[in-house]
């Protein structure tokens, strides 16, 4: 057991924190108000190879693993710059094409994914397959000239307006039983594909869309892994999208930490600061013992992950996504709540955050969906649906 | 071309520094020691000379055994390699001490250019680029905002007060910068992974050919004899503003020559 960081990534945490707050929160703010991406700090950290540590040195990554890239996106995080996208482009769509694409899907895609010049989105949740993704009907028929046909409804997908592709989760046989999923490439300028955005109550620089496929014509080598893929096969992208959401509300949660903080020792009412106050001083110090013990469960998850135990990284990952969730829902609240009134200012830039800490307790899987896995799979007990 | 940066390892200026009460000296232990921030925009500029002009970027320091930190740091930037002069006896060295310690190692070196910051956050001497170009016999083109390289011919444009000079001089030569001349990369994964294979070349001043008398506390011309710390900020004047208080800041600034 070690729970020292190597050398290599602790110079990786100081160059990511260097380079976001070179950026910062106010940088962040202005870009999801202009409605535009955050485009200069996605690409900076791209060319700096921070987007790609995990992807194959072969393909242009770093070579390293999830600990590294979840590393990554916490320091982005935890300096006010949560880059959704990394839990969508490189760890979930990167991961599945480098474990299971084709030698030519990895050269065509990973290269790029890897230093940010092509983004990726997923698509998986439908409007009647939320946390039910067995429900999915999304369906690429055979086409009788040769790849398939895909029709389909998808909901709540991120940041399709600015991506190249769409990894959508479909299914080549009948839409009836348990899911054998079918993962199809589908380019966003492909004809048959629309999308409208959702409005959204979130400060961010990425936006959630409605995507409808109808009739969308693809070559045979758009799926990835075979027309009826296994469960694994998803879940080989899905244990790292868990740890990336741990990751970036472990972010949040020490950003909005570091600023009630810094604000407390500053700021007097009664002639000490109100950091002295224990009825301020202890939420916050149980909020970061929170952080703490949910990064410790997110670095043990994305371990098991690196080492190739996928079976243990499934528990790992979403006990780490449900830690992190509630630890950071509560560190944002409690620091909102330590700022008085300035906690709802636009200027110390902690209220929008608090919707923001709150979709990691929905998305990707919701805290529900979580603990019935654990009340399943880790205690054995019987289900209700 | 053959360029050497020198880097110096030092407390972080960015929190709490103290002398160490026995000795005087930068109490380094409970520091958090980083890049001196000016070796920074030295590295880069070395960094941008082989980009234009070829060759090789060669890190120097000298330091004790925890300064190797600093060297992966500066090579994760880009750097080729490293030679890094440690030993027992230069512990106590001052600035005319290191200057004699760097010239021998730098004479190994057969540099073109030297680059360094101009100066260290700790010391804020600005003389070491001097002293390394009078030992040496080069130039020194110091405080440079700007460096540009013709051939062998080096031209910087130096800060001063009220604007800049132009000064030039042939290769080799040695050249200070100030903050002012770029803006430092920062290391990519890939350049913080391929620092820990570049070969860092330990030398002790035995290699160097200097004796331990000239260096350390026995071999120092100067000596600190005591220090205090700066005392804490006095409150200040406040100025109540009764309608009046625009004039009473104006009075203020221009009674200190502010305005
Ligand atoms: C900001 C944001 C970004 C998103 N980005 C993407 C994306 O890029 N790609 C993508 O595919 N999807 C994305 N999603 C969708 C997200 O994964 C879903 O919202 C999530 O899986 C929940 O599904 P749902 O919204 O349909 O909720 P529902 O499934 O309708 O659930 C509603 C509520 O019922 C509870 N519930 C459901 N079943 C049970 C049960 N058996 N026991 C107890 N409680 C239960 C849930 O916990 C939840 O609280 C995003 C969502 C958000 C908010």
């Amino acid at each position: 057991m070690n729970f020292a960081e190597t050398d290599e990534q602790k110079e990786l945490r100081k160059a990511v924190k260097a380079l976001a707050e070179s950026y910062g929160r106010d940088y962040m703010r202005a870009e999801a108000k202009a409605g535009k991406h955050a485009d200069a700090l996605w690409r900076e950290a791209g060319r700096l190879g921070f987007l790609g540590v995990n992807l194959p040195e072969e393909f242009g990554g770093g070579g390293a693993g999830i600990y590294e890239l979840s590393l990554v996106l916490e320091e982005l995080s935890a300096a006010g710059c949560p880059l959704l996208m990394m839990v969508v482009s490189p760890a979930i769509c990167g991961t599945i094409i480098a474990r299971y694409g084709t030698r030519e899907q990895q050269e065509q895609w990973l290269p790029s994914i890897a230093d940010g010049s092509k983004i990726m989105a997923f698509a998986i949740t439908e409007p009647d397959a939320g946390s039910n993704s067995h429900q999915i009907t999304t369906t690429g028929q055979a086409d009788p000239e040769g790849g398939y046909i895909l029709n389909g409804r998808k909901v709540f997908i991120s940041g399709v307006d600015n991506a190249d592709a769409i990894m959508v989760v479909g299914r080549t046989s009948s839409a009836e039983g348990y899911l054998r999923p079918a993962l199809f490439i589908v380019p966003t300028d492909a004809p048959g594909l629309q999308w409208q955005p959702i409005e959204m109550e979130l400060n961010a620089t990425e936006r959630q869309f409605m995507v409808f496929l109808d009739d969308v014509k693809l070559p045979a080598d758009a799926i990835v892994g075979g027309e009826d893929a296994n469960l694994a096969q998803l879940f080989a992208g899905l244990n790292p999208e868990r740890i990336m959401v741990a990751a970036l509300s472990i972010g949040i949660g020490r950003y909005a930490l570091a600023r009630a903080t810094s604000y407390m020792k500053e700021r007097t009412v009664w002639g000490t600061p109100i950091g002295a106050h224990q009825g301020l001083a202890h939420p916050l110090a149980a909020a970061a013992i929170e952080i703490e013990l949910a990064r410790l469960m997110m670095q043990k998850a994305a371990w098991l992950v690196d080492s190739g135990d996928d079976r243990a990284a499934g528990e790992a990952a979403n006990m780490a996504k449900y830690a992190a969730a509630e630890a950071s829902v509560k560190a944002v609240d409690q620091s909102v709540h330590s700022l008085g009134g300035n906690g709802l200012t636009v200027e110390y830039g902690l209220g929008s955050l608090i919707n923001v800490a709150r979709v990691s307790r929905i998305a990707p899987v919701s805290r529900e969906m979580i603990l019935n896995f654990v009340a399943q799979q880790t205690l054995g007990l019987p289900r209700s649906y | 071309m053959k360029i050497v940066v020198l880097v110096k390892q030092v407390p972080d200026s960015g929190a709490e520094r103290n002398l160490r009460a026995e000795d005087n000296t930068v109490d380094r232990a409970s520091a958090n020691n980083v890049i001196n921030e000016m070796d920074e925009y030295a590295i880069e500029e070395a960094l941008r000379l082989q980009e234009a002009h070829g060759g090789e970027v060669t890190v120097l320091t000298m330091g004790p055994q925890r300064a190797t930190e600093s060297i992966r740091k500066a090579l994760s930037m880009g750097p080729d390699g490293a030679v890094h002069v440690v030993d027992d006896a230069l512990s106590g060295t001052d600035a005319l001490g290191t200057s004699k310690v760097l010239a021998k190692a730098l004479e190994r070196l057969n540099a073109d250019v030297i680059i360094c910051g101009a100066e260290s956050t700790d010391a804020r001497g600005q003389v070491l680029p001097h002293m390394l170009a009078e030992r040496l016999g080069v130039a020194a083109l110091t405080g440079a905002r700007k460096l540009t390289v013709d051939g062998s011919q080096l031209t910087i444009e130096r800060q001063t007060e009220e604007g800049y000079e132009v000064v030039t001089a042939a290769t080799p030569a040695i050249v200070s910068v100030w903050d002012t001349i770029n803006e430092p990369r920062y290391p990519s994964f890939k350049g913080i992974m391929a620092a820990k294979k570049k070969p860092v070349e330990t030398l002790s001043i035995a290699d160097l050919g200097v004796d331990a008398g000239e260096v350390g506390w026995a071999g120092a011309q100067t000596t600190v004899k005591e220090h205090t710390k700066r005392p804490p900020r006095s409150a200040g004047q406040k100025v109540t503003d009764s309608g009046e208080g625009g004039v009473a800041l104006v009075d203020y600034l221009s009674s200190e020559k502010f305005v």
